[in-house]
């Protein structure tokens, strides 16, 4: 479900990558994180499937509903001066990546993406990306459309070489997008899930190990005190996007 | 203007809530979301002697009506955190509240005395009932000698407010609530997280990376309710109550089972302005009955009544 809302200052300073938490309209506890899907003009949207209570609560909203986001969070994609963008989504991951590819577009690479889902039915908003002139190139688990198997097996045998992938999806798929990357040399921001709780650094409950030789992020312990060859991150703080390379995975 | 002030020890607060310990950053982190000059003290992640690396992940669960925790006391130690962290706690437009945890007597006064000392601190929270770290199996909570040979310690070492987080994980709460108020303790906080685990029955593995983790949210409040209330008539220092309040009704349901101030925890991370909405409505609620200040109505729960259903002889 895409809802779209009212929120002019929000996309004022909303970037590619950030997140939203969406404060749920009864009952639940703990808000919702959202990537946030598309920010223009005066008008902001989340993109989400109904599948756990607070989704399916979300989908009851209806036109003229007000509700409650805490936005935007986190600290985004970079693209720098990237010329060939590999735009890697799987199932609702592709709701992280309209802006990202937005702005790549905008800096005048070729953004392609690499879309995957579980069945054709689940690949939504693919006209929007071709519409924002991306190559979309799709990949289900059932076959069902596009290629039979995974979406990191597109990124793998893609013949031209991007210089930059960007990643949004599931855990096992963004170590594939790793890998991929690894082999063929190629620098890769992932998005990362987690559960959160606060959102906002406060709880360091979301965190992620990443190598101490490779950490980029601002990490636990601070580099001063002696530890193990692992630091933590706050994905929803220093993240939720962190090079590959950073990753004890 | 209905008075909402609230005196723990010698902290004298404008507001009755607080922030639970880990749940509230240092403030900081909502400061763009939120007016901090509306909450009656923050309460700051606990710090221990040594830094600690935490838990392995994941660290949370969402469960029905609530979540676990288990982020296992991430800190970086004292020494770190007051060349640090501390100076900037003097910019909260709020009452800041050190947190202290520990693995021994010697650990919890080594750090109270430290933390304490410094002018940014207005009162210290003992945390002696983290579920979700060892001590040869139980917390200093858990038995009352124990609590009061860890109060009495830290006593000795501060004259600032001492306030003593209290476990739900025992028999009988109130014996460890005299033992610490005994000790020197000049208010409690009831209560901690419930000890829980989840299992996830795909890979049959506990959905937390340290197996058990500490309940909170709306599913503990009944929990809560009653050992505020058990604790409220064992001993006659005040009590900060806390475990599952998202609502002013919440809240006052502790202020009537004999809570003179309440922590937000887990209902900031649905709303993070529950604290000061609490705050907004508590005046409403004391203004349409025409009470004057909240502390009229703590522990006034009316349970007096005699059960009138009995059968002759009966002594229940």
């Amino acid at each position: 479900m895409l809802v779209g809302f009212h929120a002019p200052e929000l996309v004022r300073v909303t970037r590619p990558g950030h997140f939203a938490m969406v404060v749920p309209p009864s009952g639940e506890v703990a808000a919702t994180a959202l990537g946030i899907y598309e920010a223009h003009g005066e008008r902001a949207s989340i993109l989400f499937f109904e599948v756990g209570k607070r989704t399916r609560e979300l989908g009851t909203l209806r036109i003229g509903d007000k509700f409650d986001v805490m936005a935007p969070l986190g600290n985004g994609f970079t693209i720098g001066g990237a010329r060939d963008v590999a735009i890697v989504a799987g199932g609702v991951g592709i709701a992280s990546v309209l802006l990202p590819a937005q702005a790549a577009r905008s800096a005048g690479a070729r953004v392609r993406l690499f879309y995957g889902a579980r069945t054709s039915g689940l690949l939504v908003e693919r006209e929007r990306f071709a519409y924002e002139g991306c190559e979309v190139l799709v990949a289900t688990d059932d076959g069902s459309d596009g290629h039979h198997g995974y979406v990191t097996d597109l990124l793998a045998n893609a013949s031209d070489k991007p210089d930059l992938i960007l990643a949004c999806g599931p855990t096992p798929m963004l170590r594939a997008v790793a890998r991929v990357a690894s082999e063929r040399d190629v620098p890769a921001q992932l998005s990362l899930e987690e559960t959160f709780a606060c959102g906002v650094g406060g709880c360091w409950g979301c965190v992620v190990p990443l190598l101490r030789s490779s950490a980029q992020a601002p990490s636990f312990p601070p580099a001063e005190l002696q530890g193990s060859d692992v630091v933590y991150a706050r994905i929803c703080k220093e993240g939720p996007v962190f090079w590959a390379h950073e990753l004890r995975w | 203007m209905v008075d909402l002030s609230v005196t723990i020890g010698k902290l004298k607060l404008p507001y009755p809530t607080f922030t639970g310990s880990g749940c509230y950053g240092s403030g900081e982190e909502f400061a763009p979301f939120v007016d901090l000059a509306r909450i009656g003290a923050v309460v700051l992640k606990s710090v221990t002697r040594l830094p600690r690396l935490g838990n392995p992940t994941p660290r949370l669960v969402h469960t029905p009506a609530g979540m676990l925790n288990a982020i296992g006391l991430q800190n970086p130690g004292i020494e770190w955190y007051l060349d640090h962290d501390v100076r900037k706690f003097a910019e909260r437009p709020c009452a800041v509240v050190g947190s202290v945890a520990g693995f021994s007597v010697d650990d919890y006064a080594y750090t109270c005395e430290k933390l304490a000392a410094r002018d940014e601190i207005a009162a210290i929270e003992l945390n002696i009932s983290c579920p979700n770290v060892a001590h040869e199996g139980e917390t200093f909570a858990c038995d009352p000698n124990l609590t009061a040979k860890v109060v009495r310690a830290a006593r000795a070492t501060t004259d600032k407010t001492l306030i003593v987080k209290l476990s739900p994980n025992v028999t009988d709460i109130a014996s460890i609530a005299r033992e610490a108020e005994s000790a020197g303790a000049d208010a409690l906080a009831v209560i901690n997280t419930v000890r829980g685990m989840a299992i996830d029955v795909e890979t049959w593995k506990p959905r937390l990376g340290n197996v058990t983790g500490g309940l909170s949210g709306p599913a503990i409040r009944p929990i809560a309710v009653l050992a505020v209330y058990e604790v409220a008539r064992a001993v006659t220092i005040p009590i900060v109550g806390q475990g599952g309040i998202e609502t002013t009704t919440d809240a006052l349901e502790f202020f009537l089972a004999g809570a003179s101030a309440i922590s937000i925890g887990t209902g900031n991370f649905t709303d993070p302005r529950v604290p000061m909405r609490i705050v907004d409505e508590l005046e409403a609620y004391l203004e349409k009955r025409n009470i004057p200040r909240l502390q009229n109505i703590i522990g006034k729960a009316n349970v007096g009544f005699a059960n009138p259903y009995q059968f002759e002889g009966d002594e229940g």
